[in-house]
């Protein structure tokens, strides 16, 4: 299958990157994590917080919906949350940003090593998966809902 | 807060305040070492180097660590010479300072130290971090003519025969690692292994109950009263430690080892990831 547009464009990114530049870009993205945070004001269409056994520390992801039915991702993240999975809200927020939930259910977690390299994929940095899971996990959910709103409006 | 001098090596510890004033002692190096892979890249101590447990320490091929040729090359990289002050601190309450701390001293580095409290206890004072990136000159840094495994490192048939012999054996693990709830570590469900238990005879006393909320050593009394009292150890014993891949069980090395004075303190690296797949390991379970 092939990635949401810009998605791919940041696994192209990287893909043209040495070691010592995918890591300097991944701190780029980490340090762009809090600009991912809900911002006053912002209405969500479902929220999912918590602390789990997969991750170090608690994430939040929101969802809202546009009036396409594109998903916008917010995530806050707790402060043991490591790097990589930081960098990962970025990248997720940003190259998921109008993508239907339905497309999301569908996107093969294999990007992941192709942006994080080889090197930094390894025992206990496998939370870099972690986001993708849960960013899936809130788009079958709010599938969920509306095939249920949906059932209930025609029964 | 300044290092309970009744520790049995009050200077294997240095407290922050020390090393915020001598960040520019040349007779130093400072090395932070995390599990973390990106954090050092995110901000360190000023003048901090940075060793990566597994691209630094480990063979690559080879489940061991580096040979002692590699470790000289690593030291010289680093500006490290055999007569300097190597200061360890990271993440994770110091596991990864105190699991690099260990393989520096299985290459026999006598000058070895933790900032007690570690990274976080660090940045929570509100002291300064930087992303530079050190150059040192390389130093001239001997071969090590041996690794020192017989001496600090066990390996399976070690554990083995200290379960046979009912010698002490020390699960550092978390508790339902130790009863075989869990076969993983806990927020590591990834890192499973095939069977959960632990080593037939071995005691659980988690690496957590040395230290305080803050990440800082508890007391020498406190922990005395851990290892000595409670579990009934005596410095004189052969002790073997060990955990999933050693790390806590570095952490734990270092406290029996550096702050209670225990000689032959033996870390099993191999650990639980070793045991706990091994056909023909026996475990216990305590559900």
């Amino acid at each position: 299958m092939s990635y949401p547009a810009k998605l791919s464009s940041i696994i192209e990114l990287f893909s043209g990157l040495s070691d010592a530049e995918k890591r300097e870009t991944l701190i780029a993205y980490a340090d762009q994590a809090k600009s991912q945070e809900p911002r006053g004001g912002d209405t969500f269409d479902l929220e999912d917080v918590r602390k789990d056994e997969e991750c170090t520390d608690t994430v939040a992801i929101f969802l809202r919906l546009n009036d396409q039915g594109g998903a916008h991702f917010r995530i806050t993240l707790g402060p043991q949350v490591q790097t990589l999975t930081k960098a990962m809200s970025s990248i997720l927020c940003k190259g998921l940003d109008g993508v239907s939930p339905e497309e999301i259910l569908e996107i093969p977690a294999d990007f992941v090593p192709k942006i994080v390299g080889a090197e930094l994929v390894r025992l206990r940095s496998q939370t870099v998966y972690y986001l993708l899971t849960r960013i899936k996990s809130v788009s079958k959910v709010w599938i969920h809902r509306q095939r249920s709103a949906s059932q209930d409006n025609n029964a | 807060m300044s290092i309970d001098s009744t520790y049995a090596h009050p200077d294997a510890l240095v407290t922050t305040s020390w090393l915020a004033d001598h960040l520019k002692d040349p007779a130093i190096r400072i090395i932070e070492s995390n599990e973390d892979v990106l954090l050092y890249d995110m901000g360190h101590l000023p003048g901090a180097v940075h060793i990566d447990w597994q691209r630094d320490l480990q063979d690559h091929t080879v489940r061991d660590y580096i040979q002692p040729d590699a470790f000289a090359a690593l030291c010289s990289r680093n500006g490290i010479t055999p007569e300097t002050t190597c200061i360890f601190y990271g993440d994770k309450s110091n596991w990864w300072s105190c699991y690099a701390l260990w393989v520096f001293r299985l290459f026999g580095h006598e000058k070895v130290k933790i900032m007690d409290g570690g990274r976080e206890k660090w940045i929570d004072e509100g002291r300064p971090l930087t992303r530079e990136v050190p150059h040192y000159e390389e130093t001239p840094y001997p071969t090590p003519s041996r690794r020192r495994d017989a001496e600090i490192r066990a390996f399976y048939d070690d554990a083995l025969a200290q379960s046979l012999g009912k010698l002490p054996l020390i699960d550092v693990r978390s508790p339902g690692e130790f009863k075989g709830l869990v076969t993983h570590m806990p927020e590591y469900p990834q890192e499973g292994v095939l069977r959960g238990g632990h080593i037939p005879g071995a005691h659980s006393i988690p690496w957590k109950q040395a230290v305080n909320n803050d990440a800082t050593f508890k007391s020498a009394d406190e922990l005395r009263k851990i290892y000595q009292t409670e579990l009934g150890l005596k410095p004189d014993d052969e002790i073997v430690a060990y955990c999933r891949i050693g790390e806590r069980s570095s952490h734990t090395w270092f406290v029996l080892n550096y702050l209670l004075g225990f000689d032959n303190v033996r870390n099993y690296d191999g650990s639980w990831t070793e045991w706990g797949n091994r056909v023909g390991a026996p475990i216990e379970k305590s559900l």
